[in-house]
């Protein structure tokens, strides 16, 4: 029997990638940074947008995501992505909803998905962000 | 015509330099690799070969054609010219520059090459996360120059073939530097990962393929500095382990800003640079450097090895 070599190959391939990210798996690699200091959430919002300057920010309770807020008033989400931080400022088409203490962030991008928060007293981080009528500064 | 493709016979060389890898990452960076994100660049490796495997005809058809208008001839058996190879491989890289650096600037482009870039990490594996849908850019258009020279297809594809093979390694943060004559002429992983960082002094500079040299000649060649943390990926981070979504975001992101687009700016949505926008709402590369520039200059600080700082004149020449 004939097996189309593009076949072969690509079984292969397959077979070497299932491999490599399971070992990765396997060796543990990755780990799990946190938010904890004051000079984390400034480290990271500003590699998610230069030059964002923190004034108020909550973090969660588990310290993988947090919302942050600068001198303009504009509102950043910041949540763990595999083992490095990705974020977004929020804008028109951002949703938030507060139950409890937890909070529900979504950026209005279907693949960022919703991010959700452990903080004492969301409902004015909620309101905040629901009222946000900047556009989506993509 | 030799059926010959390097890079085939390369992957088990590449599959034991990631596990390679992957143990230094152990003992000394474990942060280095993170298993989705590993998964995810391998498959791209993968598709983008049965990609390339599928579709890459169109492109050779192309320099079949082309060949036929060469200005030199190197005979029926040009493989033997020996002196043809290291020419055209030079001139291989030389095209690869501008055909990077056209991925980087020109949106359509861009769409393609994004793939390359939205990890967040740096190691072996990102080396293997390649676009797959090359062949719906024009970017093999820039090869076409060394078919009508004379150089044979098969000559140009081998070349190209080795290229992206030097250019696996460099993408490894367990190498600091090379020795000074080298970090010179070639590419290396310092100077790739500046390629790749999103740090506003980094963004959109060093294209080279395996000569750093047209960077260097060309304006684009950018040092790495020491005292500043690298962060990789794009500027604005994928935040999703979606393979079709990584694969095609950019795609869907240039196509409904060209529909939304009012008709006259629609073409520039095409050709025009990543971030560029008709109302100014979003940065290009060059907004988030110049505004990184203001920024530290009125902080006072004086901006590390930034030439461009100190002399206001080069600050306001952005290359194209
Ligand atoms: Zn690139
Ligand atoms: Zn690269």
């Amino acid at each position: 029997m004939d097996i189309p070599p593009l076949l072969l190959q690509t079984a292969g391939s397959l077979a070497a990638i299932l491999a490599l990210a399971g070992l990765a798996w396997w060796l543990k690699l990755g780990g799990a940074p946190v938010l904890v200091g004051d000079n984390d959430i400034r480290r990271v919002a500003s590699e998610v947008e230069d030059g964002f300057e923190p004034l108020d920010w909550a973090v969660s309770q588990d310290h993988t995501a947090a919302l942050a807020r600068d001198a303009e008033g504009r509102i950043m989400l910041i949540r763990l992505h595999g083992n490095r931080f990705a974020g977004r400022i929020l804008g028109a088409k951002a949703g938030a909803r507060a139950a409890g203490d937890t909070l529900t962030v979504g950026c209005g991008e279907t693949w960022f998905g919703k991010t959700r928060l452990i903080i004492a007293n969301p409902n004015p981080w909620a309101e905040a962000i629901n009222r946000i009528s900047e556009p989506c500064h993509a | 015509m030799p059926d010959f493709n390097p890079t085939q016979y390369a992957v088990p060389l590449f599959v034991i330099a990631v596990l390679v890898e992957m143990i230094w990452a152990k003992l000394r960076a474990p942060e280095a690799y993170e298993p989705k994100d590993t998964l995810i660049s391998l498959s791209f490796g993968l598709g983008s070969t049965i990609a390339g495997a599928l579709l890459g005809g169109f492109a050779l058809a192309i320099f079949i054609e082309a060949y036929q208008y060469r200005l030199f001839d190197f005979g029926p058996q040009w493989w033997a010219v020996w002196w043809a190879w290291p020419v055209c491989f030079v001139l291989d890289d030389l095209a690869y520059y501008w055909v990077h650096r056209a991925g980087h600037r020109i949106r359509w482009m861009w769409a393609a090459h994004v793939n390359h870039h939205s990890s967040q990490h740096y190691n072996l594996s990102t080396a293997l996360r390649q676009s797959w849908t090359g062949a719906l850019t024009f970017g093999f258009l820039f090869a076409v120059p060394l078919v009508l020279l004379g150089f044979h297809p098969a000559m140009i594809a081998i070349c190209s073939g080795f290229n992206l093979i030097y250019q696996f390694w460099i993408h490894t943060e367990a190498i600091k530097r090379m020795p000074r004559w080298f970090e010179a002429v070639m590419n290396t992983p310092s100077h790739h990962r500046v390629h790749h960082a999103t740090n506003p002094r980094y963004l959109d500079r060093n294209y080279a393929g395996v000569f750093i040299i047209w960077d260097r000649m060309f304006g684009t060649f950018e040092p790495e500095v020491d005292d500043e943390a690298i962060r990789y990926g794009i500027v604005k981070q994928l935040g999703s382990f979606n393979l079709l979504w990584a694969v095609f975001h950019e795609w869907i992101g240039m196509l409904s800003d060209i529909w939304r687009a009012p008709l006259r700016h629609k073409l520039s949505y095409l050709l025009r640079e990543p971030g560029w926008s008709h109302d100014g709402s979003r940065e290009t590369s060059d907004m988030i450097r110049n505004r990184w520039r203001a920024r530290v200059a009125a902080q006072g600080a004086p901006v590390a090895s930034s030439v461009a700082t100190r002399n206001p004149i080069a600050a306001g020449s952005e290359p194209a």
